[in-house]
């Protein structure tokens, strides 16, 4: 058996076995090094076995998976059980539901998890915000699982120590009554943190408590409060909205309501009696929802509101002044005109909706629009809020309270204010300089290092916790392993500060939702753990009138440079920094990767005189920040959004070095819009995106807008009623006849097929993120995406239609559609890719599916080369690799890839890897496979099910059929949207089949003569004004 | 170098009435061997050579080192991506493969026409096709992805019952160019035997003589040897014959055979064949002149040479640019909205300093011969020689990078930016082609010698000797003893 010591001649560790287990002290020693605390307790106390192998097995299990598919495997051992525990099957994956909290409101999952392990995250399809989606944060969030730069201990002054320590220390030093105490902790919906909130304030009644996110909505909370007296949230209804009206809203993108809402968006889009709804937006930057608006007018925030007083004047009948709005163009008065109609049209089913950056008079403004519409109950409720019992000071309140000294000591609950704090209240400096400072987080970050104690958090993967989905409905989640580094919840934290009995998370979280006699035996019990929610707990709620007018307020914009904070896409506000996958991820705009950008109108660029790359100096007040520029039609004019979040002091393997920090330019009075002003400083900045851009008159530019129309289909609904196949009839295609005899799928069984809805893909990146976790994906890091290496088998395409500049060109300012379009394999019936591989490493099988035989893959790439779609993807470097060659020196290889993943976090991260899928080494080529494990896996359960059947039954389906919607890849799983549908076209009642026979399908690139199993369907647009497109525009 | 041609060095002359003669000042056999074994028998070779040898071996070597880096780390030391896949070791695997047609094509094509000239440059030119084609076959063999598993693109029966995957023109590659060099190889070898007989017999060392008598397959001169030999030499040159035209065929279907946009015509097989003739004419030329310099191989490469192989150059040179012009008119005439984007791209886009590079080297260039004076002024030869190399690199270049740079789905579209390991990779088979021939120059014989004795007056068996003119200072009576003697 090899040692543990020595690595072996390879450079690589090799895994410990369960020989060495019971034998040598020495492991006991390096088990201690790995998991202080947890595993050698366990090892002396002789813990049941369960729990026991739950966290050696996931140490143990993988390590070796790494290195690759494709090379000799080391010599392993396999220990059977000796007593099976019940329901588990080693090697078959078990699915648990579970929750989350993310800005308040619980994300409903069921993790998948093998052999102990959580590998991949799923929706819950008992919540009623999922459904069964889920989006692209969340199918990340396992990766942060296994964050090699997660926190493992528990530090004091930066020195380790120990929770039991810790505790001692509470109970020694806290104040009482605390007097002179703030709690700051982020906004949450869960009743088991409520209750120990409410029991610590009860201990601590003198205590301050803040409750601070960056990106909360704060406006709106006021300006509900104004209309309703109390807190409230307003709860969308989008399914049932025809007509949906957004002042700088960005509904359909990133945020904890992306899902339920790009759901109910969605089905708004599917054409009924010829109708569908119609999406106003007004806003500076261009957003999801901006790409995939009907009618869209590019303002800075000021006119924003200026258009939302106007229609509340029109529909409403309520004014309010509010200082900086200007007036509108006359242009932008006709487009508000005739949303004002659209939306007395639609009366009841209209919705209105605006953004945080509004001030709260807007908010409250819109609830009367709503209202006065009739809209409530049917596209918008509301829900009251009861968890704000407690929370007695804002983030300003507490900054001047530690300014004067009335605060001595803080305890920060997850969060991280020192880095995303208005800049104006010098958080960090304040924290530093307290007595007593406590932070609960996940990696020790910037708030960390200013706080003298440190603890480690649990993930919610590993911990017990509960919160309300946006409807109230009170969800439970279950941890899937052990922590791995005995971390604290926040609820135990507060039993531990509150000075509770129980601060154990299982309880806490049983007592709060049932009661204290409740036991883990319980039926309700079980099933809310079953399901992950309580059924039948909504409280959507009718709020009470009341029209207090609140007072005007202020807002930015029209006055020489507006610059708008906007939450990152990938990053939220700056809390996924260090998770590799979403800093791969490409914007789903600006297709950017690893930094935030500056983002401008062409004009803007132009008059600044700057292009893509090129630095600005953005000052606000007495800060500045120098950021790279980033051009994006669409953008109002002399407005500059910047994502937050990035630029993190922290030093995180990943997130070091990705973006610069712009919360400096945040102040508390100014948060979401800031008059600026810019300069450029002449420096450049590469910035890694995923697409390149183009001016638009240059030669490529030119040949993006000609073959546009072919590639992406989209029309009117006038077009769609008039002429429901017009996407069949761009561009020509001749059929021609087949010199070969097509016998490649005789006797098939199956035929598998995909489509992409055009109309309802928003381009969130959930399937992106959702194949990365399910296939063992790489990420390449910065420098590789700069050569255009990145390694997604889905990628979204984002491409910009511009108007004629009426001299034969293209007027870069004139955006006149957005073309959002996911792109996979499309497992071509003729592949081009299959016919020059010289090693016929890659093949078709009878299903259809072009299969990638990794281990036969010599890498010539010319199958990349032939592929029109260019989606084939070479591991140009061994992405997964652990140990470099050399690791200094001229020769040095040591690109972002190998620091960012690798290094240091070595048998953690294998442990996410997916067992059903090869890791493939360097030197080979992958693709989409149509997800072919779960293919197989449905295939197989089928086949051993109908070998079990009558005879009878085995006549009538000879074909081993397969139920439609049994097999789901991991893309059309997490689409919030519905938009990817997999399954069997030989099946004519498949939800595919009929698909593919829409009139508005298409195929790409037809003309090829591919025979692409994937169609698209598509896209339809509502504009006011819509004409009927002539027919034939290109042959 | 001689810029104007000297008297008695032209014998560019078109007077049938005065034929020129093919080798100047020379009249009898043994001078023949003597002048042309110079560079192979002098005790010491030409400092230059040193020189030239060192500069060379460090650049193989450094061939060697980078190609131990791509082993060891992989493919991403190369500036290749997504789309772009392919890129400087393809290029410069179609680049040396071209270069080595123009060997052939004076060895083979030219004896089967009968051309006189080809025998002062054709052992030269075929030891130029063999180290490109060994250049070249480096190229392939290195830049796939799993370095170690090569030999899966051979058809050797094997455990798994897999044979290669027929249809892919990678694998007609592995054809065509094996079988290039085999059948290079063998009338390369074959054509030197009774030359190394020459210098095992004027051997001065036991070595020498040793390793040159085991080459030589005792050859003994007799009427039986050489007449198997001329008919050996025959049946190879026609065999060799269709491989000028089929090995760059196959070649060019690499690229033919796909579907990008740039790539997919049938104009590719005889483009790329004349185009590989044409650089390799210009390779000869950069070699030769040198050459004939430094080893005062002007009475046998002579001003007549230079200037066949220059209007060669413009034959070729005017097809290439031909294909150009027809590549446009198709792609514009098609209709075809990718492939004329495609052309207009490689013209005016991103990569267009490339295309006009290739443009003003290929097409614009080689017509200065057109004109004697061009053909007759070596200075002009020679830059002229070395911007076709320059421009035919470059064609690879715009084929290769700028179809796979811009094809059909924009949202792929990416530059291509090689790296210091591509450059100095490239740079290095330069290194290995000059360090092979350096060797060539110093150990082999340098032309061919028997055949350009074979062309002088006094080998014509029938005694027309006298009618090559007033250079000829011999009788017929005097040729006929002389080559008694023999």
């Amino acid at each position: 058996m090899s040692s543990l010591n020595e690595p072996n001649k390879n450079g690589r560790t090799w895994w410990r076995s369960l020989d060495e287990v019971v034998a040598k002290d020495e492991f006991r020693t390096k088990v201690q090094d790995e998991f202080p605390e947890g595993a050698s307790e366990l090892l002396a106390t002789g813990e049941d076995r369960r729990h026991f192998l739950k966290i050696m097995g996931a140490s143990m299990a993988l390590a070796g998976l790494g290195v690759g598919g494709c090379r000799r495997w080391p010599k392993e051992n396999i220990v059977p059980y000796a007593h099976r525990p019940e329901n588990t099957m080693p090697g078959i994956p078990e699915q648990y539901a579970s929750c989350f909290d993310f800005g308040g409101v619980s994300q409903g999952v069921l993790v998948t998890s093998n052999d102990g392990r959580p590998t991949k995250i799923e929706g819950n399809p008992e919540h009623p915000d999922s459904r069964g989606k889920t989006d692209a944060f969340t199918q990340a969030a396992v990766l942060d699982l296994y964050d090699p730069d997660r926190s493992r201990k528990v530090t004091y002054d930066g020195t380790d120590s120990s929770l039991t320590a810790f505790k001692e220390w509470v109970g020694a030093y806290l104040p009482k009554n605390g007097k002179g105490i703030a709690v700051v902790s982020e906004p949450t919906s869960s009743p088991t943190f409520e209750r120990m909130q409410r029991a610590f304030m009860k201990k601590n009644p003198q205590a301050m408590w803040v409750e601070y996110a960056p990106l909360a909505n704060t406006n709106e909370r006021e300006g509900l409060m104004s209309a309703f007296g109390g807190n409230w949230i307003p709860v969308h209804n989008f399914a049932e909205a025809t007509v949906i009206v957004s002042l700088d809203q960005d509904f359909l993108g990133s945020g904890p309501m992306q899902v339920p809402n790009t759901r109910g968006w969605a089905q708004g889009r599917k054409v009924h009696n010829g109708k569908m709804s119609r999406v106003w937006i007004a806003e500076p930057g261009l957003s999801v929802t901006g790409a995939k608006a009907d009618e869209r007018s590019p303002m800075n925030p000021a006119a924003v509101t200026s258009i939302a007083t106007y229609i509340a004047k029109e529909i409403a009948k309520v004014d309010i002044a509010i200082d900086g709005t200007v007036s509108l163009t006359a242009e932008q008065q006709i487009w508000a005109d005739k949303l004002v109609s659209d939306l007395n049209h639609a009366g009841k089913h209209g919705l209105v909706l605006a953004g945080p950056s509004q001030p709260a008079s807007v908010h409250y403004l819109v609830a009367r629009i709503n209202e006065e519409l009739g809209a409530l109950g049917t596209t918008i409720s509301y829900r009251s809020l009861n968890n704000v019992g407690g929370v007695n000071a804002t983030i300003e309140e507490f900054s001047k309270a530690m300014e004067e000294g009335s605060v001595q000591g803080v305890i920060v609950i997850g969060g991280n204010p020192a880095f995303d704090a208005p800049a104006d209240l010098n958080m960090a400096a304040s924290i530093k300089a307290l007595p007593l400072s406590i932070h609960l987080s996940h990696n020790e970050d910037e708030t960390s290092k200013v706080c003298k104690w440190h603890l480690n958090a649990a993930h919610w993967l590993e911990s017990w916790s509960d919160g309300l989905a946006a409807d109230g409905t009170i969800c439970v989640g279950q941890p899937l392993i052990q922590p791995l580094f005995d971390g604290l919840t926040s609820p135990e934290l507060l039993a531990i500060l509150a000075g509770e009995t129980v601060t154990d998370g299982q309880t806490l979280v049983r007592t709060t939702l049932f009661s204290a006699s409740t036991d883990i035996w319980n039926p309700n019990w079980r099933a809310a753990v079953h399901d992950g929610v309580v059924a039948n707990s909504s409280m959507l709620d009718k709020p009470p009138v009341n029209k207090r007018v609140p007072k005007g307020g202020t807002v930015v914009g029209g006055v020489g440079y507006t610059v708008c904070f906007i939450p990152s896409g990938t990053i939220w506000d700056g809390r996924h920094a260090n998770n590799g996958w979403l800093q791969e991820l490409p914007d789903s705009i600006t297709k950017l990767t690893w930094d935030n950008a500056a983002l401008i109108s062409p004009k803007t660029a132009e008059d600044l005189g700057v292009k893509q790359g090129d630095m600005l100096k953005i000052s606000v007040g007495s800060k500045h920040a120098s950021i790279a520029v980033l051009p994006i039609p669409g953008t109002a004019d002399d407005v500059i959004m910047l994502p937050l979040g990035y630029g993190r002091a922290f030093a995180g393997r990943v997130c070091t070095g990705a973006g610069v920090d712009v919360y400096p330019l945040r102040t508390s009075t100014a948060k979401w819009a800031a008059p600026a002003k810019v300069s450029a400083t002449g420096n450049t900045y590469p910035l890694a995106t995923t697409q390149m851009h183009f001016d638009v008159n240059s030669t490529p530019g030119k040949g993006t807008q000609e073959r546009l129309p072919l590639l992406f289909r989209e029309g009117s609904l006038a077009t769609y009623n008039a002429n429901p196949a017009f996407a069949k009839h761009v561009g020509h295609v001749s059929h021609s006849l087949s010199i070969f005899e097509e016998e490649q799928f005789v006797g098939a069984k199956y035929k598998w097929g995909m489509t992409f809805d055009l109309s309802t893909c928003t381009g969130c990146n959930a399937c992106v993120a959702a194949c990365h976790a399910e296939n063992n994906i790489p990420i390449v890091g910065k420098d590789q995406v700069l050569m255009g290496r990145e390694m997604h088998w889905i990628r979204i395409d984002r491409y910009f239609a511009f108007g004629s500049d009426g001299h034969g060109g293209y007027d870069g300012n004139d955006l006149t559609a957005v073309a959002i379009q996911p792109m996979t394999c499309s497992h071509c019936e003729n592949a081009p890719c299959e016919e020059v591989c010289p090693v016929a490493a890659t093949v078709h099988d009878s299903d259809g599916l072009n299969v990638m035989v990794y281990n036969r893959c010599i890498g010539t790439r010319y199958c990349s080369n032939n592929c029109p779609f260019k989606v084939r993807r070479f591991n140009y470097f061994d992405y997964f690799r652990r140990d470099p060659l050399r690791s200094t020196g001229l020769l040095q290889v040591q690109p972002d890839y190998y620091i960012k993943t690798q290094s240091g976090g070595k048998t953690l991260r294998a442990m996410q890897f997916n067992p059903e899928v090869t890791v493939r080494m360097r030197g080979v080529m992958e693709k989409c496979t149509y997800c072919t494990q779960r293919i197989q896996r449905v295939k197989i359960a089928t086949k051993n099910a109908w070998v079990k059947k009558t005879e009878a039954q085995k006549q009538a389906d000879q074909r081993v059929a397969i139920l439609d919607g049994a097999i789901i890849t991991a893309c059309e799983q997490a689409c919030p949207a519905g938009a990817i549908v997999f399954g069997d076209l030989m099946d004519t009642n498949s939800r595919v089949s009929k698909l593919h026979n829409e009139k508005r399908s298409y195929e790409m690139l037809e003309e090829l003569n591919i025979k692409s199993r994937t169609k698209y369907l598509a896209r339809l647009t509502n504009p006011i004004d819509s004409a009927v497109a002539t027919e034939g525009e290109s042959h | 170098m001689t810029t104007v041609p000297v008297p008695s060095l032209d014998n560019t002359g078109e007077d049938p009435s005065n034929r020129p003669q093919l080798i100047l000042n020379h009249t009898d056999f043994g001078s023949v061997t003597t002048d042309i074994l110079r560079a192979n028998e002098s005790a010491k070779p030409p400092k230059s050579w040193y020189f030239a040898l060192a500069v060379s071996f460090t650049m193989m070597s450094m061939l060697g080192v980078m190609i131990g880096y791509l082993f060891f780390t992989g493919v991403g030391v190369w500036g290749n991506n997504n789309p772009v896949a392919w890129g400087y070791p393809i290029v410069n695997f179609v680049f040396w493969v071209g270069i080595g047609h123009a060997g052939t094509l004076i060895s083979a094509i030219l004896f089967l026409f009968r051309q006189k000239w080809r025998t002062a440059i054709n052992r030269l030119a075929e030891a130029m096709t063999i180290f490109a084609v060994i250049c070249a076959g480096t190229f392939p063999g290195i830049h796939i992805g799993r370095v170690w598993l090569a030999y899966w693109l051979f058809p050797i029966p094997n455990q798994m019952d897999m044979w290669p995957q027929f249809r892919s023109p990678l694998l007609w590659d592995v054809f065509a160019v094996g079988t290039y060099f085999t059948v290079s190889l063998l009338f390369w070898y074959l054509g030197m035997v009774p030359d190394l007989a020459t210098m095992r017999d004027r051997a001065t060392s036991k070595t020498k003589q040793m390793l040159y008598g085991i080459f030589s397959l005792g050859w003994r001169g007799s009427m039986r040897h050489w007449h198997r030999y001329e008919r050996a030499y025959l049946l190879l040159a026609a065999l060799a014959t269709p491989l000028v035209l089929s090995v760059h065929s196959v070649v060019s279907f690499d690229f033919a055979v796909s579907q990008l946009p740039g790539w997919h015509t049938t104009i590719f097989p005889p483009y790329f064949v004349a185009g590989a003739i044409f650089s390799g004419f210009a390779m000869v030329m950069t070699l030769a002149i040198p050459a004939r310099q430094l080893w005062g191989l002007k009475n046998f490469i002579t001003m007549r040479h230079l200037d066949n192989m220059c209007k060669i150059i413009l034959f070729t040179g005017s097809i290439v640019g031909y294909a150009y012009s027809m590549e446009f008119f198709i792609a514009w005439y098609s209709g075809e909205i990718y492939e004329s984007f495609t052309f207009i791209n490689r013209a005016f886009g991103p990569y267009g300093w490339a295309y006009w590079i290739m443009v003003s080297c290929n097409v614009v260039t080689p017509q200065i011969f057109w004109f004697k004076k061009a053909r007759n002024n070596i200075a002009i030869i020679f830059t002229a020689s070395l911007l076709v190399n320059v421009g035919m690199w470059f064609e690879r270049f715009v084929i290769v990078v700028t179809s796979l740079a811009y094809d059909f789905l924009p949202s792929s579209w990416g530059m291509y930016e090689p790296t210091w390991v591509d450059v100095l990779t490239f740079f290095g088979s330069f290194g290995l082609f000059m360090t092979f021939f350096l060797l060539f120059i110093r150990y082999l014989p340098i032309l061919a010698i028997a055949e350009l004795k074979a062309i002088m007056p006094i080998a014509d068996p029938h005694g027309h000797g006298h009618s090559y003119n007033e250079m000829s200072t011999e009788t017929s009576e005097q040729a006929k003893i002389a080559e008694e003697d023999e």
